[in-house]
């Protein structure tokens, strides 16, 4: 799925393969997967603790809550990282 | 020196393996001691955990022969590891999946010889292929991740489609498709496994044509030997920075391979040392930690904290002093010696040399002169 395919209906969740924890040392987020650690910002930390089952506009409104950005912008912004994370088989889009 | 933090941790929980795998890089002369119990091993992950380390693969040999197995799994979990289990798959079965799964086993490596029973049963020298078979089928049932480990050599190397087509067949998300690396008995056993440069750029373009085909589906990792390139791998990201490894007798590694190849250095034991100490002070993990310990034409090389130098184990075994610029590296002045090996292995002379298979570990181990 391309970030142009995400639509407010598609469905957001962790790959089951993927752990979302905080890294003890760093204080930080980090997805673990199988040979692989990916350390988060603080933006990509907040959209994947929303991948959860729940739908793009529920994430969207959901950081729109935390975030003090224009619309355009959030909706860009999650769209794009979504489709990252999807692309690594880090989340999973239905 | 100032040391790194670890992210992962080899647990070799031992060196016992129901397969005898010619390319193993295993010692071929086990240390004569015994396993570190159950009560050693949470106290290695505690150490860890607590240096920082996020993931751990649970290796061996054969991990599975391990009782303890889904206890120490458990412990990991808790000490928020990630586990990953590295196995042959051999005693993999429906109950014992289920234990680990309840354990918290997050991802499950299986490996396979070849695609088909006759020539991957000869290469383990067990009859292990159908059982690996099944015990992909329980992992996925599972809902755990699956990812195939192929070693591929000489005997196999042909097969590259086939095994990518049996990876797709069995739900696997992730694939490594690894040229054995010569250490421990693969180097033993290098005359009849390295592959001929014609059998490597085949499967350079299959193992390229397969990642581009499979991208949304399956994360394809394809190592060269490298013998065949002219700079050397970045080996474990630099000595003594990302990973450790703990043998099956608590030896402290840098890397799995470490204490065969390098025999003059000397390793640290979780028996008489915390780990913490072991990692950040011993002479082992600070002798070619950082760039200091180079020799040229490292040391004045731009590639000299892309590569590290590359391998020290290789530089060992081929050179005879692991502080050498790994021989790989086409500016090493010990390039030759690799030259020689790949005239020889792709000269019509060659013949079809024998391997040795790896045998279990024994009180008293035969002599195998190089």
């Amino acid at each position: 799925m391309d970030s142009h395919e995400i639509c407010a209906a598609t469905r957001a969740r962790l790959a089951p393969q993927v752990r979302f924890q905080l890294d003890p040392v760093t204080r930080k987020s980090v997805l673990l997967y199988p040979e692989g650690i990916l350390e988060l910002n603080e933006t990509a930390a907040d959209i994947l603790a929303c991948c959860d089952g729940r739908t793009f506009a529920e994430i969207v409104e959901a950081l729109g809550e935390q975030y003090d950005v224009d619309c355009r912008t959030l909706l860009s912004d999650v769209r794009q990282a979504l489709a990252d994370l999807r692309q690594r088989k880090l989340v999973e889009l239905t | 020196m100032n040391a790194p933090r670890p992210y992962a941790l080899l647990a070799e929980l031992t060196y016992r393996c129901p397969l005898h795998c010619p390319y193993c890089s295993n010692p071929t002369h086990a240390p004569n001691a015994r396993e570190l119990t159950t009560d050693e091993w949470k106290r290695v992950i505690a150490g860890a955990a607590a240096l920082g380390v996020l993931q751990i693969g649970f290796s061996g040999g054969e991990p599975l022969v391990r009782r303890d197995l889904a206890e120490l799994i458990r412990n990991a979990r808790e000490a928020g590891l990630y586990t990953n289990l590295i196995t042959s798959g051999i005693g993999l079965n429906r109950d014992r999946v289920h234990a680990l799964r309840e354990a918290g086993l997050d991802s499950v490596q299986l490996s396979f010889q070849s695609d088909e029973s006759d020539l991957a049963d000869r290469i383990a020298g067990a009859r292990a292929h159908r059982e690996k078979l099944e015990a992909s089928a329980h992992v996925r049932a599972a809902g755990i991740a699956l990812s195939l480990n192929f070693v591929l050599h000489r005997q196999n190397i042909d097969r590259l489609p086939q095994m990518i087509a049996l990876a797709e067949e069995l739900g696997a998300q992730r694939v490594e498709l690894a040229n054995a690396q010569f250490y421990g008995w693969a180097f033993v056993n290098r005359a009849a496994l390295l592959p001929t440069r014609q059998q490597i750029d085949r499967a350079l373009q299959v193992a390229a044509e397969a990642k581009a085909r499979l991208a949304s589906r399956i994360d394809i990792f394809y190592v060269l030997p490298d013998y065949y390139q002219t700079q050397p791998k970045p080996c474990l990201n630099g000595w003594g920075q990302r990973y450790l490894t703990v043998n099956p007798v608590g030896d402290v590694l840098p890397c799995p391979t470490a204490a065969w190849a390098i025999p003059d250095l000397h390793f640290e034991n979780v028996r008489t040392r915390p780990l913490e100490w072991i990692w950040r002070e011993s002479e082992s993990f600070n002798q070619f930690r950082g760039t200091d310990w180079m020799p040229e034409p490292c040391r004045s090389c731009p590639r000299r904290e892309v590569d590290f130098g590359g391998c020290r184990c290789q530089a060992a075994l081929l050179t005879g002093n692991a502080a050498n610029t790994d021989p790989v590296c086409e500016l090493s002045p010990d390039r030759a010696r690799v030259e020689v090996v790949l005239r020889e292995i792709n000269s019509s002379s060659n013949g079809e040399p024998q391997w040795l298979y790896r045998t279990n570990p024994q009180p008293l181990s035969i002599q195998i002169s190089n």
